[in-house]
């Protein structure tokens, strides 16, 4: 893939950025100390790029 | 009696001062949706200022890098129509996106469509985080 403003972003790059800006944005915005910040983050990113995988292969059968 | 004169004042002054704190709290929500993070700015949260202000405008710039579309007013559908509310949650990054988007959008690839995801979504978490300063600006969230 080729973005516009010249970077290029595979579906996996587009998914892990997506998921790690929006990681950050809730871990900021519902958390205050630093420390729980760190581990909402870090679990909210993990279950956005599980479940995104298990959506990948969930639909991988009907891909062809 | 002085008694209840003292509680009947602060009866008066109780009611002035929510409804002003109410105010001052829209004012921040409303500065919040126009320059993301300028809200919890306001309030002297600058950690969350900064990465509100950073986490829309990363989306916002890889939305429109990748050609997403940005839904306009006049939409031919409720989808459309959606799109354009979550589009305008960015504030005033919604017009930085149409500069920055020369060539129009293009959802004829996945960039294209990735990039409609991502504007929606800067648009959507601001709108999130001017809820988040109103409320904190009301004194019910920190």
């Amino acid at each position: 893939m080729n973005a516009g403003l010249g970077f290029k972003l595979s579906h996996l790059q587009s998914m892990l950025l997506f998921a790690l800006v929006i990681s950050v944005a809730f871990g900021f915005l519902s958390k205050r100390r630093p420390a729980d910040r760190v581990k909402y983050i870090a679990w909210a990113l993990f279950l956005f790029l599980l479940v995104g995988v298990g959506i990948g292969w969930a639909m991988y059968p009907f891909s062809r | 009696m002085e008694e209840n004169k003292m509680a009947g004042e602060a009866a008066i002054v109780a009611p002035q001062r929510d409804a002003k704190r109410e105010a001052i709290a829209f004012v921040i929500a409303i500065a919040g949706w126009l320059v993301p993070g300028l809200g919890h700015a306001l309030l002297k949260m600058w950690g969350r200022a900064a990465m509100c202000f950073l986490t829309v405008g990363v989306l916002v710039v890889l939305g429109a890098g990748m050609r997403g579309n940005l839904f306009s007013s006049n939409g031919n559908d409720a989808f459309d129509s959606l799109g354009f509310i979550a589009d305008m949650g960015t504030g005033t990054f919604y017009l930085a996106a149409r500069s920055l988007e020369k060539e129009g959008p293009d959802v004829s690839h996945a960039d294209g469509d990735y990039g409609t995801r991502f504007l929606a979504t800067a648009g959507v978490l601001n709108l999130l985080a001017a809820l988040h300063a109103f409320e904190a600006a009301r004194g019910r969230k920190a």
